[in-house]
């Protein structure tokens, strides 16, 4: 019987955890390490090029962390987090059933959670998981998101939202508008609107967020219609009840 | 202690109060007809003086700082006795004075003149003395509130020191847990270096628990302790963690108050290096300047990093150890700069 090995790429920033998982996974010729990576940056590369069954991922991570990781790769493939200890994570890892490792761990439970997700594969439930409820339980609440994370193929963005002018709806994806370039992102316009500042952001249309600090002027266009006119000279149109929201905050 | 009598400033004041109250006789006197206006003012104005030193006894009569001690009739029965004595004591002054006064400037009947006065003397001698003992009762109380007040102050310093202790003695969870990963993971790659890092945790918490427990400790176990801690991590991160210590000659047999130095090196870990992808160095400096120690920790820090994030508990434990400790002579300052951040603290050197 020959079976496909499951394939696995480990996201630890410390070089003795990552060899851990490798020594273990090297006792069962079942499991297969693709990729070790140090950051998130190498882990969202990696799991691009290598398209692995499964992501083993830890939590505390430079610059990016395990969730940010999790939110960029979105739900295609199975994910394990590590962790040493962390109240939130552990609390979020219960609540949406996510399969976790505290470290340290035995091989024993290693192996358990290698087969659960083996498991889960063949069922082809995939994950079960609502990337954006994970991440919004697991972290304590921090006020509004500072930056904005847009992967881009094999690379990720790191957006500041002081740099962002504009957000706008494009069918299935929202487009962040920075100093002339745009980045894509796979996310509803609401859903971005609930993580922005709301005093520096504002809905004015049904398909745009605008960054307050832009604005150059605001013109009456039609009867209930308006425009308003970028620093920038773009021009974008401005809703009746959008428009209510931007009076109240200027 | 007399509330009045050891301070220059407040007899002054004290006697002060007492000339409009000898205008106060005076007038009394000349609308009783006894005295012409000059004359009642040159009889009262010097026994009104005199009779405020007299009146310096009733914080005695009243019990001073232990009064309230006696039952609420007792004290009354005290003041109205020793108001009746004095007045009577002030009265006999004052026939003397008149009889000196009298004599000097000639007057005709300086002695039917007191027999006219002596109700009026005695009755203001009487109800000022009353006044007097009410006014030491007050005073006693406002140092009796004023006191308890400033225990109460100490007691708040004693167990904000307690708790500040017991917080210095906690050690972080995920520095045990990510050094027993450490550990666990060496176990099969490299045996020796496994027993290396048990024994350097175990040095580094009999350290701080020993350490912990002194009122003071010498730089010299203050920096030993945070290379200990940075040889720990060291495993954790591996090259992305350096460390560079320095002492300025002489500083390191100064003394300071046990692990104070312990949180900066901490914070430069778990906030600073630790969010670095290339890691890089943790320099710590001890030097004297003028009156102070200053110990500067550095490190590179995410400079992108969300805002609000980071500055973490250990710096304010510090901050509030040192303001308990030396008040505004020690202070702690922070800067981040070009994905750098710097701590600064400065202890004032023990004489």
């Amino acid at each position: 019987m020959t079976q496909e090995p499951l394939r696995i790429v480990v996201v630890d920033d410390e070089p003795l955890a990552r060899s851990v998982v490798r020594e273990y996974a090297s006792a069962d010729p079942s499991l297969e390490v693709v990729a070790d990576c140090a950051n998130g940056f190498e882990a969202v590369k990696a799991v691009s090029e290598l398209k692995p069954d499964l992501v083993l991922l830890d939590v505390q991570m430079p610059k990016l962390d395990g969730f940010e990781v999790l939110e960029l790769l979105g739900r295609e493939q199975a994910v394990v987090f590590i962790t040493a200890y962390d109240q939130y994570a552990l609390r979020a890892f219960e609540v949406h059933a996510v399969d976790y490792l505290l470290k340290p761990f035995s091989a024993e439970r290693f192996q358990e959670a290698m087969d659960r997700a083996r498991e889960r594969l063949r069922a082809r439930v995939g994950t079960p998981l609502n990337v954006d409820e994970i991440v919004r339980d697991a972290k304590p609440k921090t006020g509004p998101a500072e930056r904005v994370l847009i992967r881009d193929g094999a690379n990720v963005h790191v957006l500041p939202v002081d740099k962002i002018d504009y957000v706008e709806a494009q069918d299935d994806y929202v487009a962040f508008k920075t100093e002339g370039k745009q980045f894509l992102k796979d996310q509803t316009l609401s859903a971005v609107e609930a993580t922005l500042d709301p005093a520096r952001f504002v809905r004015i249309h049904r398909s745009y967020i605008l960054n307050i600090d832009r604005i150059a002027k605001v013109e009456l266009y039609a009867k209930d219609s308006r425009i308003a006119i970028l620093r920038d000279g773009a021009r974008l149109p401005v809703s009746r009840a959008g428009y209510a929201r931007l009076s109240q905050l200027l | 202690m007399h509330p009045i009598l050891g301070r220059p400033a407040r007899l002054v004041a004290y006697l002060g109060v007492w000339v409009p109250l000898g205008m106060l006789l005076s007038a009394l006197l000349y609308l009783q007809g006894v005295f012409a206006w000059g004359e009642a003012t040159l009889v009262a104005l010097p026994l009104a003086l005199a009779y405020g030193f007299l009146c310096l006894s009733a914080w005695y009569v009243s019990g001073g700082s232990a009064a309230y001690r006696g039952g609420a009739w007792r004290n009354a029965a005290t003041a109205v006795i020793a108001s009746f004595v004095s007045s009577a004591v002030w009265l006999l002054v004052a026939r003397g004075w008149l009889a000196i006064v009298g004599g000097v400037r000639g007057w005709p009947a300086a002695t039917p003149s007191f027999r006219q006065a002596a109700p009026t003397l005695f009755g203001f001698g009487f109800f000022l003395y009353l006044l007097a003992i009410a006014g030491s009762y007050l005073a006693a109380a406002f140092a009796i509130s004023q006191e308890a007040e400033k225990r109460a102050l100490e007691l708040e310093v004693l167990a904000r020191e307690a708790e500040l202790r017991a917080l210095r003695a906690q050690l972080d969870p995920h520095f045990l847990f990510n050094s027993l990963q450490s550990i666990s993971a060496l176990t099969t790659l490299d045996a020796g270096a496994a027993r290396r890092m048990c024994l350097l945790l175990a040095d580094f918490l009999r350290d701080t628990l020993a350490l912990g427990s002194r009122a003071r400790i010498a730089v010299s176990q203050e920096l030993a302790l945070a290379r200990r801690f940075l040889e720990i991590e060291q495993v954790r991160f591996g090259s992305r963690l350096q460390m560079a210590i320095d002492a300025e000659p002489g500083t390191e047999t100064e003394e300071v108050p046990p692990l104070v130095l312990q949180p900066l090196v901490e914070n430069a870990v778990t906030h600073g290096i630790a969010h670095v992808l290339e890691g890089g160095t943790v320099s710590i400096r001890v030097a004297r300047q003028m009156t102070s120690l200053v110990f500067t920790v550095d490190n590179p820090c995410d400079a992108d990093r969300p805002a609000g994030r980071g500055t973490g508990l250990g710096l304010r434990n510090v901050r509030e150890r040192l303001e308990s400790e030396y008040g505004a002579d020690a202070r702690l300052r922070t800067e981040e700069a070009n994905g750098q951040f710097i701590a600064r603290m400065n202890i004032p050197l023990t004489v």
